[in-house]
């Protein structure tokens, strides 16, 4: 190579590089970004289930920002707080979050993140996002917290109704719940469902609320008293743990009233805490979202996508898709904003305006989710609600009901 | 009736757990008057190794069994040689904030090796219950009250009728003292620390013997306090009596109060005997009472 080709060379080099330097501030000013805070809990109660809930809903940002983002040149950023399910860790940690990230909507996990933060966020005007049901508690007018799921007592009574009809024959369905006073959320879940069966006796007669430790002893002598009031069916709506206690007093009593969990403690967790599915046979998981079963849908088919192409490592169960599902609900939201009010200068209150603006349709959430129509009266859809019913048959989860009517049930 | 008796019984069995829990604070206080705060985690490190061993390793239960207890023998050694033996002869009260500090510390690193994962504890005792008539009693709080009273009369014996253990009390007493008269304290706390790490291995065996495992499981560490304060922290035998009338006390209210109120107050009945019976005497039922001559 002759000394004036070196120059040439070095010459193109210096160019390419100037050109590709000068070239990127422009793309980043082509690219507007928006933080999210994503409160999760890697080392409460929740950490079993945790990796897979973030990775599920990190993974649709990452699709949102590849896909839907790039076209409308907005890019969410995101950063997870560890808040170890804990109320007081939230409400410590908020301010600094605040002036860190400076962020258009949360993205929250739980009963303590909306205790904390339920009368802050409308001063600071920015909008929570949930993957949960929603709690009697935080159920009020003008609220910045939004669950796309009714309240947890919404969805018992959903499948306790569907649950009697299958039953046939008179008579109310004989229930018990199993509850913890360790959280408010858990006793929020007991007293709603309590609420309701005293309004509607025709319904549902329930024959006792236990009120247990998060890791009970032994449940051996309440499940005995479950039996003897002739229950049909336990609601558990807590944690794993709970389930597999109940579990362990039921078959000591040789009885096997069916057990309905929730999305956090469905059937692959529970079913994992006690050595198989098949321990959880004829049991039912029951929520207002997607079933994770094997069946080909349409959920099931995004989370091919998101695997495929975007980095999701979590396995298809209820966990993975309660937080695609809260991604797809915060970024169908966001991009709803971003339509109504152009991709710069979006703020938390131009997000929950545009929340109100119009649906969110089942189409937008992949099926994940039914579609959404929020008013500014409640924290969730006040019409259309849904769920939707999972059980164990031959030790595999499958979907035994969609689409099951929520009765109305009263604010507690 | 035969309901309330089975109460009854199931309380005192759930109680009796309880005691040997809080056999491993008072073995832990007898030997060096330090009350380990990480009782609770050193139930989970147990929990842990008996699964890893059973569930991971693949052995069978009359060989892990044994080597678990090795193993957690082996743990309490450890951290005894590691964060308290530098401490000795140092004040009481920083060996204390010592085992507030491995109350994270052990936390954090069951979180970190083994994961957040719930877990199905090995079956240890039989799933099926004791029938007696119409009275039903689960096998692992029967089989755990068992080993508990055994374990309380020989851990009496050992601290009161043999060499070493009054050596141990003697430790506990002052470390300085102790040391002029030829005792090893190094050597009597670490033994303390073994003894308290093997029972609650056995103590994770029978209260999650065919549950899960999360490091939730440590709340029992606290379930189990006012056990040990009730009966005095300087108290083997007592603890089992303590036990028996704090799990009576919050059987009958967790299935006689507990439907009535629509609460919780069972798990809080230990709490307050605890208190009361500490207003009325403040070194526990049986706790020793401090003679000092001026």
């Amino acid at each position: 190579m002759t000394y004036q080709t070196k120059r040439g060379l070095r010459g193109l080099l210096a160019a390419c590089a100037i050109a590709v330097a000068a070239s990127m501030p422009l793309k980043a000013q082509a690219e507007t970004t928006y933080n999210l805070a994503l409160l999760s809990d890697f080392s409460g109660p929740y950490a079993d289930i945790m990796p897979v809930l973030a990775g599920g809903r990190e993974a649709v940002f990452t699709w949102w920002n590849e896909t839907r983002g790039k076209e409308l040149g907005v890019k969410l950023n995101y950063k997870n707080y560890e808040t170890r399910y804990d109320a007081a860790q939230v409400a410590s940690l908020w301010p600094g979050i605040k002036s860190e990230l400076d962020p258009i909507a949360v993205v929250g996990l739980g009963g303590p993140d909306v205790a904390a933060l339920s009368e802050r966020l409308p001063e600071d005007k920015i909008p929570m996002f949930m993957a949960t049901a929603s709690y009697g508690f935080a159920w009020k007018p003008d609220s910045w917290i939004f669950n796309p799921r009714p309240t947890y007592s919404h969805e018992s009574a959903g499948f306790l109704n569907w649950m009697r009809e299958q039953r046939g024959g008179d008579g109310p369905l004989k229930v018990a719940i199993l509850a913890s006073e360790a959280s408010p959320a858990y006793v929020d879940m007991a007293k709603g469902l309590e609420l309701y069966a005293e309004e509607n006796p025709e319904e549902i007669n329930l024959v006792e609320v236990i009120y247990t430790e998060v890791q009970p002893t032994d449940l051996t002598g309440q499940m005995r008293r479950v039996v003897r009031a002739g229950a049909e069916a336990l609601i558990i709506q807590t944690n794993t743990s709970i389930v597999v206690a109940a579990k362990r007093g039921l078959q000591a009593n040789g009885s096997n009233i069916p057990i309905m969990m929730s999305s956090h403690n469905g059937l692959p967790a529970s079913g994992g805490a006690l050595g198989g599915l098949d321990q959880l046979e004829g049991d039912f998981e029951a929520y207002g979202m997607a079933i994770a079963a094997d069946e080909d849908t349409p959920a099931r088919q995004f989370y091919e996508t998101l695997v495929a192409d975007h980095g999701l490592k979590a396995p298809w169960n209820v966990v993975t898709a309660m937080g695609v599902s809260q991604g797809l609900f915060v970024a169908t939201v966001i991009d709803h904003a971003i339509e109504a009010n152009g991709a710069e200068g979006l703020t938390g209150e131009m997000v929950r305006e545009a929340l109100f603006a119009g649906p969110i349709t089942t189409e937008e959430t992949h099926g994940f989710l039914p579609s959404l129509t929020f008013t500014p009266e409640a924290p969730f859809p006040l019409e259309g609600l849904k769920v939707n019913v999972g059980t164990v048959k031959d030790g595999k989860i499958t979907i035994e009901a969609i689409g099951v009517d929520v009765p109305d049930v009263q604010k507690w | 009736m035969v309901y309330f008796i089975n109460d009854i019984i199931t309380g005192a069995l759930i109680g009796l757990l309880y005691s040997l829990v809080a056999m491993g604070f008072v073995v832990i206080y007898r030997a060096s008057k330090v009350f380990n705060f990480a009782q609770g985690e050193l139930v989970i490190i147990g929990g842990f190794i008996v699964w890893f061993t059973t569930m991971q390793a693949g052995l069978s239960l009359w060989l892990s069994i044994p080597l678990s207890l090795v193993l957690a023998g082996l743990v309490g050694y450890a951290i005894e040689r590691i964060f308290l033996t530098k401490l000795i002869g140092e004040s009481v009260f920083s060996m204390v904030m010592v085992t507030v500090g491995l109350l994270i510390l052990l936390r954090g690193l069951v979180l970190l090796v083994f994961g957040p994962a719930v877990r199905p504890f090995p079956i240890i005792f039989p799933l099926k219950p004791l029938f007696l008539g119409d009275m039903l009693i689960p096998m692992n709080l029967l089989m755990g009250g068992i080993i508990t009273i055994v374990a309380a009369v020989g851990l009496s014996w050992f601290f009161n009728r043999t060499r070493s253990g009054l050596r141990m009390t003697a430790v506990a007493e002052d470390h300085v003292v102790a040391s002029s008269m030829g005792i090893s304290v190094k050597g009597s706390i670490a033994f303390a620390w073994v003894l308290g790490a093997i029972l609650s291995t056995i103590g994770a065996m029978i209260f999650l013997s065919g549950k899960s495992l999360t490091f939730l499981a440590s709340d029992i560490g606290f379930a189990a306090l006012p056990v040990a304060l009730f009966a005095g922290l300087e108290s083997i035998g007592g603890l089992i009596l303590a036990g028996i009338i704090i799990g009576i006390a919050q059987s009958l209210t967790t299935n006689y109060l507990d439907p009535l109120i629509g609460g919780s107050l069972g798990s809080v009945v230990p709490y307050i005997i605890m208190l009361a019976i500490l207003l009325i005497r403040p070194t526990g039922l049986f706790g020793w009472r401090t003679i000092e001559r001026v």
